[in-house]
């Protein structure tokens, strides 16, 4: 077997393209995926039941389905079905924000429920609103909680953002995998292709294991 | 919109061969997966320096790269490596349980370390040896202590077999994609598969939470 890393070389501008693609496809499904989550946890601790049923049968559908299947559904089915064309970046970004507002609403949630009772009531007591408890009292409390459960949904995410090579909107697997087809250098393109998701990836790992230790609850 | 199963009825014996493949795929990685993490968590949270180091080396490193590269190298790169190739049901396996493999070893060792630490010293104290301590006084709690997180990512396992499709694993998301395109009917096939994944996913999501709740007092120390 005898390596050739030119084409990782000569090809690195479209590399690099690829990794901008995954870049930009996280950061905008966050965007869009932190005010859904928190809709979804708002719904879900709404008093009225059939929002609550609604937002949980939503949540719990995209948590216990593969990712994978969510983004083929949405490019397949929304078109042929539903006559709703999505250009493929479109549907990927759609598809993952769902998926991601989901474990969002279940981060935002048990970080609002983890702030004990007793301050809402006195917040309450003191002749606050309910959202004036929530927004003065509750959220900015809740926010450090949550963060690490967030870096760790944003890892994942930053992860889970090469499924949409599947449906060819031309993220670091896309271009990689599509090199690979038409060099046949199999070992080396791939090869590059995980180092390159490692290097991004790894200071992103570390970070967040940083943030679990400096922002462990203690009570 | 007009709907029409009639595909879902006829070709019912192919997804269920391929729902067939997804559970075998999930639960021998589930399995693979755990035994690998047992040893690498007991390892990272008893082990020497040198040994903490690569383990953690290895799980930051599967905790920075997608599964859908690890099995695409796995069964395409990994062959060109070692000169033997591999059937995509076992690159599958195999690439599916490196990745549990070390999401497990942190279970494990979140586990054992959350078991008080005068435990481990009295067993010593009562003249039981180290590896005799952990196994018999610590891991027991430790286990039990595990089974939320251990729900989680057997329900993981299970949605990323789905990913196994890629490199052609004859599984049902795999299988459906095929039909889907043989019958022009998207919205009835990954529906019903969707549905699918849904029943499998959910009991074992709630099922392990429930068993917690009951089991909880016999891990509290």
């Amino acid at each position: 077997m005898t390596l050739d890393w030119s084409v990782i070389w000569s090809n690195y501008g479209l590399l690099l393209q690829g990794a901008v693609m995954t870049i930009v496809l996280a950061v905008l499904t966050m965007l869009i995926a932190i005010p859904g989550g928190l809709l979804l946890a708002a719904l879900r601790l709404n008093r009225v039941a059939v929002l609550r049923t609604v937002a949980t049968g939503f949540v719990e559908f995209f948590r216990a389905t593969p990712l994978i299947l969510q983004i083929y559904w949405a490019f397949y089915v929304l078109p042929a079905t539903f006559g709703i064309g999505l250009s493929s970046f479109w549907t990927a970004v759609l598809a993952l924000s769902m998926n991601v507002s989901s474990f969002n609403s279940e981060t935002f949630r048990a970080g609002i429920i983890s702030i004990r009772r007793g301050q809402t009531n006195a917040g309450l007591a003191l002749g606050m609103s309910r959202l004036q408890t929530m927004r003065h009292i509750v959220l900015p409390q809740a926010t450090l909680r949550v963060l690490p459960a967030l870096a760790s949904t944003w890892v994942s995410l930053f992860k889970d953002t090469s499924l949409v090579s599947t449906i060819a909107v031309a993220d670091l697997s896309f271009v990689s995998l599509k090199l690979r087809a038409e060099t046949y250098r199999i070992l080396e393109v791939l090869t590059a292709m995980a180092v390159l998701y490692w290097a991004m990836g790894y200071p992103q790992a570390k970070l967040v294991e940083w943030l679990h230790r400096k922002l462990r609850v203690v009570e | 919109m007009s709907l029409d199963f009639t595909p879902i009825l006829e070709y019912w014996p192919f997804l269920l061969k391929a729902l067939g493949v997804t559970l075998q795929l999930s639960v021998a990685s589930v399995l693979c997966g755990m035994a690998i993490g047992l040893v690498l968590g007991v390892w990272r949270a008893y082990g020497g320096a040198v040994a903490r180091w690569i383990i953690a080396l290895y799980v930051d490193s599967v905790r920075a790269v997608p599964i859908l590269v690890i099995i695409v190298w796995t069964y395409f790169a990994l062959p060109l490596v070692i000169g033997v190739s591999i059937q995509p049901i076992g690159a599958g396996i195999l690439a599916l349980s490196f990745h549990l493999g070390a999401y497990a070893g942190e279970v494990v060792r979140a586990g054992l370390l959350s078991v008080r630490a005068g435990q481990l010293r009295a067993a010593l104290a009562l003249g039981m040896s180290r590896p005799q301590a952990i196994r018999v006084i610590v891991l027991p709690q430790a286990l039990i202590r595990m089974l939320p997180p251990i729900g989680s990512l057997i329900v993981i396992a299970v949605k990323d077999s789905a990913i196994a499709s890629v490199v052609a694993v004859p599984e049902l998301m795999r299988q459906s994609q095929l039909l889907a395109g043989v019958t022009y009917r998207p919205f009835e096939i990954f529906t019903t598969t969707m549905l699918l994944y849904f029943v499998i996913l959910y009991p074992i999501a709630r099922g392990t939470d429930r068993l917690y709740r009951k089991l909880a007092h016999l891990g509290a120390s």
